[in-house]
């Protein structure tokens, strides 16, 4: 039967994709609205959109916690699932929706952008990422994985007068595509010698007719992860994060490190854990011979080298940045790194820490980029580790946030990203994997240099020149209060966030 | 008669063609092109293959690819145009601002 087919019921249609369909909804009331609002001056335009997309975000993120988090099945045609692992990285994408949006009403504010069609691009982007993460089919995935691009290009390139954003922008678009192509031609490959692009079924087709050393199937692995490793920016295809976090606007570089970033995981984990993972489809009555213990042999080794240069380049050449918003971009790849730990460990708390680490990332990352914002002034205002000198005494609040999220970062003690490090790191342990552990722990140590190097200049240079900071609206501080108290509760009270996100990693199963 | 494995060798051929030149050009319209060589060669791949499984889901994929590489396209050249205002030229070599 063509997995193409279509047959489904309404009911279940709104049961597993309900957070899918109400983002739709809100995205096309939002340009019906825009419209109606055409009347009005831009600013206050901006403003209204911009308050109607935080409150439909809101009431989404809230319908997927509570009424999606029980549903676990898979549907129209399998095209799309719901269960816990899905739902819980909807939950995060969405909440780095609420806080960029957030962020996003003083960003433009202070830019003089007051443009409508930046929430309507945000709502889109969310769509994109929420549907790339339920999708469990090779074709929608890449559907999706394009709605999620577009819309992020676009707001990438958001500021028109200036080069660094449009460079930035065209840059992702280039590699964005040509990471595509190859995840394309992946596809393409499972399709042929499985004749099937859904996950579960290629994983029953890749058992059943034991394909594991086929050289195709191997290859149409590599490319796959290669289109996947673009979007999580994992070395070797890291270049263009520097170039683009650096060249978007503050706010949407924060949501691109943080939602981009959970949903290409989220898939990664997917497609090697479903697709690829003989040992999983074991649970559906596949004996687990030795012959089944195949296709971990190949990805393994890949995923370790991969892991161990992510931290390493991540880290080194974060060293060597004055800009301090490229050096996050540099330290957004290291993080990369250490999450890749918890995909090499393979086992649940592996999986677990990830989804842990990708929560507490987002808190940290986008209360950063809110920060860096604001003492911006406008885009690249003060961006330099020389503007940073001083400012600790003229804004002592905004300096302590950023020294907060900066040491949050670092990975010390009672923050979130401490916990999060010790759970990838310690399942990584638990297989065995002694010498990356270790190695990855070095290179985390080596990073408290360039964070702490931040709060230094902040506190114990004199100012070099006056850097004068935008405002800070109540909306942007609320968001980063948020992001600063969550880094901090998930720092001291782990255990709740761990033990849901251990309960989320298990519905990985029900994609079979 | 053409069989599959011409069809795979030949889709295999144009993809690599157009990594090729997506990263030795330096011209901002001929790393399009090479984009769209790269697709079309999937598509020529998932028609081939399609045709041999006798089923009709690689075509309908075929035309998928097809709407989003013109979406991409669209907001691509846009970009694009955006940048050349400021920079003048389409030679990616001064595409430079952004550099550690």
């Amino acid at each position: 039967m063509s997995n193409l087919g279509f047959s489904f019921s309404l009911a279940q249609l709104w049961q597993v994709c309900g957070g899918q369909i109400l983002l739709i909804i809100a995205g096309l009331a939002l340009i019906i609205a825009d419209i109606l609002l055409l009347g009005r001056d831009k600013s206050s335009r901006t403003g209204i959109i911009g308050w109607i997309t935080i409150g439909s975000l809101v009431a989404i993120v809230l319908h997927v916690m509570f009424r999606q988090w029980n549903v676990e099945q898979t549907g129209i045609g399998g095209i799309f699932s719901a269960d816990r692992f899905t739902t819980f990285l909807c939950a995060v994408v969405i909440m780095s929706g609420i806080l960029a949006a957030l962020m996003s009403l003083g960003y433009l504010k202070n830019n003089k952008l007051p443009h409508s069609e930046y929430f309507i691009l945000l709502i889109f982007a969310v769509y994109g990422t929420v549907a790339f993460i339920q999708s469990v089919d090779l074709l929608m995935m890449f559907i999706t994985l394009e709605i999620m691009s577009i819309a992020v290009y676009a707001l990438a390139a958001f500021i028109k007068a200036c080069r660094q954003s449009q460079e930035g922008a065209f840059k992702y678009f280039m590699l964005g595509s040509f990471g595509s192509a190859f995840f394309l031609f992946g596809m393409a490959l499972l399709y042929g010698f499985t004749g099937t692009v859904n996950l579960s079924q290629i994983a029953k087709a890749i058992s059943v007719g034991g394909l594991f050393h086929q050289p195709a199937i191997l290859l149409a692995l590599a490319m796959l992860m290669i289109g996947l490793f673009f979007k999580m920016a994992m070395v070797p295809f890291h270049m263009w994060t520097p170039d683009v976090y650096e060249g978007s606007p503050s706010v949407v570089t924060g949501f691109m490190a943080t939602a981009v970033k959970a949903a290409a995981f989220g898939v990664f984990i997917k497609v090697l854990f479903v697709a690829f993972s003989p040992l999983l489809s074991t649970q559906s009555g596949f004996s687990a011979t030795a012959s089944l213990v195949g296709l971990e042999a190949y990805w393994k080794p890949v995923v370790w080298w991969a892991a161990l240069l992510t931290m390493f380049i991540g880290n080194l050449l974060a060293v060597s940045q004055k800009n301090v918003k490229r050096m996050l971009a540099y330290s957004s790849v290291a993080h990369a790194g250490y999450m890749a730990l918890g995909i090499l460990a393979a086992n649940a708390e592996g999986r677990a820490g990830i989804l842990f680490y990708l929560f507490s990332y987002t808190l940290m990352n986008l209360g950063a980029f809110g920060v860096l914002y604001i003492i911006d002034g406008v885009e690249r205002g003060a961006q330099t580790l020389g503007d940073y000198k001083g400012i600790g005494f003229k804004y002592p609040g905004l300096a302590f946030l950023m020294s907060l999220f900066l040491v949050a970062m670092a990975g010390l003690p009672p923050t979130a990203d401490f916990i999060a490090k010790f759970y990838v790191f310690s399942a990584a342990i638990k297989e065995g994997y002694m010498l990356l552990a270790a190695l990855g722990i070095m290179t985390s140590v080596f990073g408290l240099y360039y964070y702490l190097r931040v709060i230094w200049m902040m506190y114990m240079e004199e100012p070099e020149r006056d850097v004068r900071a935008g405002t800070l609206t109540a909306p942007t501080l609320v968001a980063i209060v948020v992001a600063a108290i969550g880094v901090i509760y998930l720092g001291i009270l782990p255990e709740g966030l761990a033990t849901i996100a251990s309960a989320a990693q298990a519905g990985l199963a029900v994609v079979f | 008669m053409a069989t599959l494995n011409y069809y795979i060798v030949l889709a295999s051929i144009l993809f690599g063609l157009g990594a090729i030149g997506f990263l030795t050009r330096r011209n901002a319209l001929i790393l399009f092109m090479s984009v769209e060589l790269m697709l079309n060669s999937v598509n020529l791949m998932l028609v081939a293959f399609s045709q041999f499984r006798a089923e009709m889901a690689g075509q309908v994929m075929v035309l998928f690819i097809y709407a989003v590489a013109a979406a991409e396209v669209a907001v691509g050249l846009a970009i694009l145009i955006v940048l050349f205002r400021h920079v003048k030229s389409v030679n990616i070599n001064k595409f430079n601002v952004l550099k550690w």
